[in-house]
């Protein structure tokens, strides 16, 4: 894991956030301390943001802290136990190559973001935006756009791997756009689905006859709409993607030494579940909490931006009442 | 409907030759066979004769030519690395990869639409938050851990099941099983939460209720079917996904699936074999996603006819 | 035992979750039971294979996947080698010997028939002979042994077999005892996927994709072995196979590693295979041999060898292991000295060499247990000591894309780690193939170098070993395209109601007479 590339984990995990907290920057300041106090009332959704503020500080401010101790070997001290026996940075053990596990956890975690976080948005961005355009023009071009999503739903995305990261070298870049291009049907479908529905409401028949041109009527008022259900099935899709990436490494392609990843970790870590659990239990959490985190605040945000829903959050605990369906996800394996 | 469904057929076929193409472009990227194949001291001569034997020394586009001619009479070539017939080989294994993905689904669907609507019954009760965290933790867990762990636990540990293989009772699929299940399943419960969730504050389920309505049959029968679109879509992708590469279960357990017979074409350059196996995987996904479709049409009729009634 | 999976709550699927980790964590795995299951319910003995084989043509065996069911079990060679004296025994040829220099005369053995009922006689072994060698089959053992020699095989009688050979070939009843034998009016023009043969087993059922069963041959000539009927199933998980060990379903498990879990179920032996890197030559920095060097110094071979295989093996320092005609026992490892490799580096910069490329270093994916880990360890050292290299890591088909001629061109610096294994028992097959300049997979070699091997390949008994030393010798002293790392030991795993002894042969010959119900 180089440093720019861990920049770039940090930095898109930061874009994520700062488009989420776009439409209240164009509110007043009040909203502003609104959206806080929306945050801390709900304890589950606070709870998960705290999570996934400290992976991405663990990620990108963690690695002032370790140093080369993610790298350094010590081939006279592996599969050391967790425990507070050896020093801070051993306190979840020490892996095959007797380097520090927490180290890497964190190195690692740069890594999967990395991959994780650019796949996802490629893939939301362009599915999504393919799929408006097709769903709201519809005809031939509607055609032709689900004809291209079933192609590569049917398509082996593994062959689409080993191909390119065989020929092409394994690098995170390649491994991005090959789950990019796998998850962009995803997009594609919903975001069709939905658009088309949406062509038929009074507002955008409006914009219409109004004369306003196509595109900006999909930026103007089908993208707002449909953003949150894209959102969804994003967050979905970031923990699908951070399993796709350990499946590659279980199958030898993914992300490659001396690089890591959480998913490799776990790849690498199976051969030693019966004498070091640690080595492959740990990143295994490390991908589960916060996969599970990204989901519970992308629940909360869904219903926080839909103005519809939001009074509920406004609501003291313990009287708010149902929530409305916040996960609708498109999602395939 | 039957038009729907021929338009359907008709135009998938488009999207169908060009998978056929791709596989076969991308197949002849990943490298010459030769090396993997002659022993390692062949002469150029054996090369040759490799070569001109399998059909490699062709132009591409007369290989294209006869792979396409070949389809026609479902003749896929002989498997380099077994000497078999390639589309045999990949009928074969289709089945078990079918079964193994049908049963998942069953249960997964079955089981996630009773977890969910329990947990939509009562939103933001114990249980529900209960569900919706372990099923997230399910949805996120790789699953050959989940696999090499329930091995080691439950066949070398309590031996009461065994470790691998497809041979002998309904005990050999409990493992596969719940590895395969674990994601589609966290994944549905989801999902059918929160359909269930609006459907159940629905102006016609309180219409049900007032009528006298039993609850089971307010949940099961109204909200239930309006709930129904979103599932369904949500589980034909995940099919779809179980059909195209169940191959981390497959390996471990050895299971002689189609993903396990693809990764293995793919790792043994058996280009015929692939071709076959993408093949057929890809007019199964496509006659599911007509399926699926059709599905949406009867559920939209129904629906619709069920508000006009 | 559950009969069904039960349906999944999350709070069963909670349970069970905690019941795993807290399993794992806590007890360990302990061995439940090995009981009634490794003979399957219909006595066979079960052996658990890492791949099924592609097929059972006896000229592929060399084919390790093919050649462990197949060799010595279906079907047999005239002359066997003892892999651990490494004599040559008589199998289907009762004695054998060189006439003249380019001659050689069996005699063959009376009294055999195949499994379709027909007796063996010398015209069988002729016939097997011209099939695999030189044929437009394209047989594996053809180019693995034979190396496209000449031969000319003739059937004088029943009983008596000559083989004539272009130039003198001393070793030529080694090179045979890898063909195995078929009846005349076996398929000439295509591989046959389930041969008959003289062997102790016949094929019974192959069930592609789940399982091969062998049944025992009743009229076999030799002493009948014990198992009536054995079972070979394929699990490429290797902690799988070490699982079906340990629960008592498999009798033997083949190609485990340290740590998959077999316990004191795992016995290890001497597998003749032997890792090392090969080292591009021909490209900068790599063309520098203080560089090359420094890569033997900076490897920590003791370390790999005891903290990553688990002593599974030993430092190498060279490609031919204990056991092998050629070994020289008087030359060590190269020492692991980080400081000397440094310093070299740095004599090779201010000479002017870059040493800054970056160099690839090339390992194929589940070669041996670890082998990933193994490259981490090399990368990181040769960093240390100054080098700039990255890891790739490759399938089988790339790797060999690399290992073999024609290379890959303008790969830029590459070291590939290599593992071969002498499976002959003779260092000719390593020297032709991995020093000689001109090799299938040298990349490198000199003059000098490919006139010791071709006059060592003429000599026989102790000279001929001390021959091959030179050769090992001179390679690194003088040439040094490899830098060695181990000789491998393999891991068995052999369940307690099973009584085997592992030898060098076992990874590509399985010998199921040698197999034993234990007492």
């Amino acid at each position: 894991m180089t440093v720019s590339e861990q920049k770039k984990g940090g930095d898109s995990m930061t874009a994520t956030l700062d488009t989420a907290a776009q439409p209240e920057d164009a509110r007043s300041q009040a909203g502003r301390t609104r959206w806080w106090t929306l945050l801390l009332r709900d304890r589950v959704a606070t709870a998960a943001a705290v999570v996934l503020l400290l992976v991405v500080l663990a990620t990108t401010l963690g690695q002032l802290l370790i140093g080369d101790l993610d790298t350094k070997q010590n081939l006279r001290a592996t599969n050391t136990p967790p425990g507070f026996g050896h020093g801070w940075e051993f306190v979840l053990g020490s892996d095959a190559l007797g380097r520090s596990v927490l180290a890497r956890l964190m190195v690692a975690g740069g890594t999967s973001l990395s991959v994780a976080v650019p796949a996802v948005l490629i893939s939301l961005i362009v599915g999504g935006a393919w799929g408006m355009w097709a769903g709201y023009h519809r005809g031939w071009r509607e055609n032709v756009s689900m004809r291209v999503a079933d192609i590569i739903l049917s398509f082996p995305s593994l062959l689409l791997a080993v191909v390119v990261l065989y020929i092409f070298s394994p690098s995170a870049a390649n491994i991005v756009a090959v789950l990019a291009i796998a998850r962009i049907p995803v997009y594609l479908r919903t975001a069709r689905a939905e658009s088309a529905e949406l062509r038929g409401r009074l507002f955008v028949d409006a914009a219409r006859t109004f004369g306003t041109r196509s595109g900006a009527v999909i930026v103007r008022h089908i993208a707002p709409v449909v953003a949150p259900t894209l959102l969804t099935v994003a967050t979905v899709d970031f923990c699908f993607v951070m399993l796709a990436e350990s499946s590659l490494s279980f199958l030898g392609i993914g992300i490659q030494p001396p690089d890591v990843s959480w998913g490799l970790m776990v790849a690498q870590g199976r051969q030693y579940l019966q004498t070091a659990w640690w080595t492959a239990v740990f990143p295994g959490l490390a991908i589960v909490i916060t996969t599970v985190s990204a989901t519970l605040l992308a629940s909360w945000f869904r219903l926080a931006t839909d103005p519809a829903q939001r009074w509920r959050l406004a609501l003291p605990r313990g009287r708010r009442g149902r929530r409305s369906a916040p996960v609708l996800p498109e999602v395939t394996q | 409907m039957l038009t729907f469904v021929r338009r359907r057929i008709v135009s998938s076929a488009v999207p169908l030759v060009v998978v056929i193409l791709g596989v076969f472009c991308l197949a002849r990227l990943t490298g010459d066979p030769a090396k993997l194949y002659l022993p390692l001291s062949a002469t150029p001569q054996m090369r040759e004769d490799f070569l001109a034997r399998n059909g490699f020394d062709k132009p591409l586009i007369e290989q294209l030519w006869d792979y396409l001619e070949g389809l026609f009479t479902l003749d896929f070539g002989e498997s380099l690395r077994t000497g078999q017939d390639a589309a045999g080989m990949a009928l074969r294994a289709f089945p078990a990869t079918l079964q193994l993905a049908g049963a998942t689904m069953l249960l997964a669907i079955v089981g996630a639409v009773l977890i969910g609507s329990w947990a939509a019954y009562k939103p933001n009760s114990l249980a529900d938050r209960l569900s919706g965290l372990l099923s997230m933790a399910a949805a996120s867990m790789p699953d050959f851990w989940f696999a090499i762990m329930g091995v080691l636990v439950f066949a070398v540990t309590l031996g009461w099941l065994p470790t691998s293989g497809v041979v002998g009772g309904p005990e050999v699929w409990v493992l596969p099983l719940l590895t395969l299940l674990i994601r589609p399943f966290g994944v549905l419960v989801q999902v059918v939460r929160g359909a269930m969730v609006s459907a159940l504050s629905a102006p016609y389920v309180k219409v049900a209720r007032s009528k006298g309505a039993s609850e089971p049959r307010v949940v099961f029968g109204h909200a239930l079917r309006n709930a129904a679109p979103p599932v369904l879509t949500v589980a034909g992708d995940l099919t779809v996904g179980l059909v195209n590469g169940a191959v981390v279960v497959e390996t471990i357990f050895g299971w002689p699936g189609i993903g396990k017979l693809m990764i293995d074409s793919i790792l043994q350059r058996d280009f015929a074999v692939l071709q076959a196996a993408v093949l057929i995987t890809a007019v199964t996904i496509f006659a599911l996603n007509i399926l699926v479709d059709l599905c949406h049409a009867l559920l939209d009729s129904r629906v619709r006819q069920a508000v006009t009634a | 035992m559950p009969a069904f999976p039960p349906r999944s709550t999350p709070r069963k699927a909670a349970l069970a979750l905690v019941l795993l980790a807290g399993l794992v964590a806590g007890s360990g795995c302990t061995v439940a039971n090995s009981d009634s299951l490794t003979g399957g319910a219909d006595g066979a003995l079960q052996i658990a294979l890492q791949q099924e084989p592609p097929t059972l043509e006896p000229c592929e065996s060399s084919l390790t996947s093919t050649g462990i069911v197949v060799r010595s079990n279906i079907t047999e060679p005239l002359v066997e080698r003892d892999p651990t004296s490494g004599a040559l025994k008589p199998l289907l040829a009762t004695g054998w010997k060189a006439t003249d220099d380019h001659t050689w005369t069996f005699t063959i053995r009376d009294g055999v028939r195949f499994h379709d009922g027909t007796p063996f006689d010398a015209e069988d072994a002729a016939f097997s002979i011209t099939r695999a060698v030189g044929s437009k089959l394209g047989c594996n053992v053809d180019g693995y042994v034979f190396a496209d020699s000449k031969l000319e095989v003739s059937a004088p009688d029943a009983r008596t077999l000559t083989v004539k050979t272009k130039d003198p070939d001393p070793i030529l009843p080694l090179r045979l005892s890898f063909l195995e034998i078929v009846p005349t009016g076996t398929n000439t023009t295509s591989k046959v996927r389930e041969p008959v043969g003289t062997g102790p087993y016949k094929v019974a059922d192959w069930d592609s994709g789940i399982s091969l069963r062998l049944d025992r041959f009743d009229g076999y000539w030799g002493t009948k072995p014990d198992y009536p009927a054995v079972r070979y199933v394929w699990r490429t998980e290797n902690s799988i196979r070490a699982a079906m060990v340990a629960s008592g379903e498999a009798g033997i498990a083949v190609g485990l590693g340290p740590e998959d879990g077999a316990g004191d179920l795992g016995v290890a032996f001497p597998n003749n295979e032997t890792t090392a890197l090969r080292m591009d030559v021909n490209v900068t920095p790599l063309n520098d041999i203080r560089v090359r060097r420094a890569v033997n110094y900076a490897i920590d071979k003791n370390g790999i060898v005891e903290s990553l295989f688990l002593k599974l093996g030993e430092p190498a320092g060279q490609l031919v292991a204990a056991g092998v005609v050629g070994h020289d026992p008087a030359i060590k490892a190269w020492p692991y000295d980080p400081a000397k490799a440094k310093a070299l580096v740095a004599e090779a910069a201010a000479a002017g060499v870059p040493v800054r490329t970056p160099i690839t270093l090339i390992a194929r994916t589940a070669q041996f247990p670890k082998v990933a880990e193994t490259a981490e360890v090399m990368q990181e050292a040769l960093s240390q000591a100054g080098l700039n290299v990255k890891i790739k890591m490759l399938d089988t088909a790339a790797h060999l894309e690399y290992q073999l001629r024609p290379f890959v061109r303008d790969a830029g610096p590459t070291l590939l780690l290599i593992m071969h294994g002498n499976q002959a028992g003779d260092a000719a097959f390593t020297t032709s193939q991995y020093l000689k300049s001109d090799g299938p997979q040298s990349q490198y070699g000199t003059a000098a170098l490919d006139e010791m091997i071709a006059q060592a390949g003429e000599k026989t008994g102790p000279e001929r070993s001390q021959a091959f030393g030179k050769v090992l010798a001179y390679q690194n002293e003088n040439v040094v395209q490899y830098a060695h790392i181990a000789h491998m030991r393999g891991l068995i795993g052999i369940a307690s109601n099973v009584r085997y002894k592992p030898n060098s042969a076992s990874t590509d010959e399985l010998r199921l007479a040698e197999i034993h119900p234990a007492e």
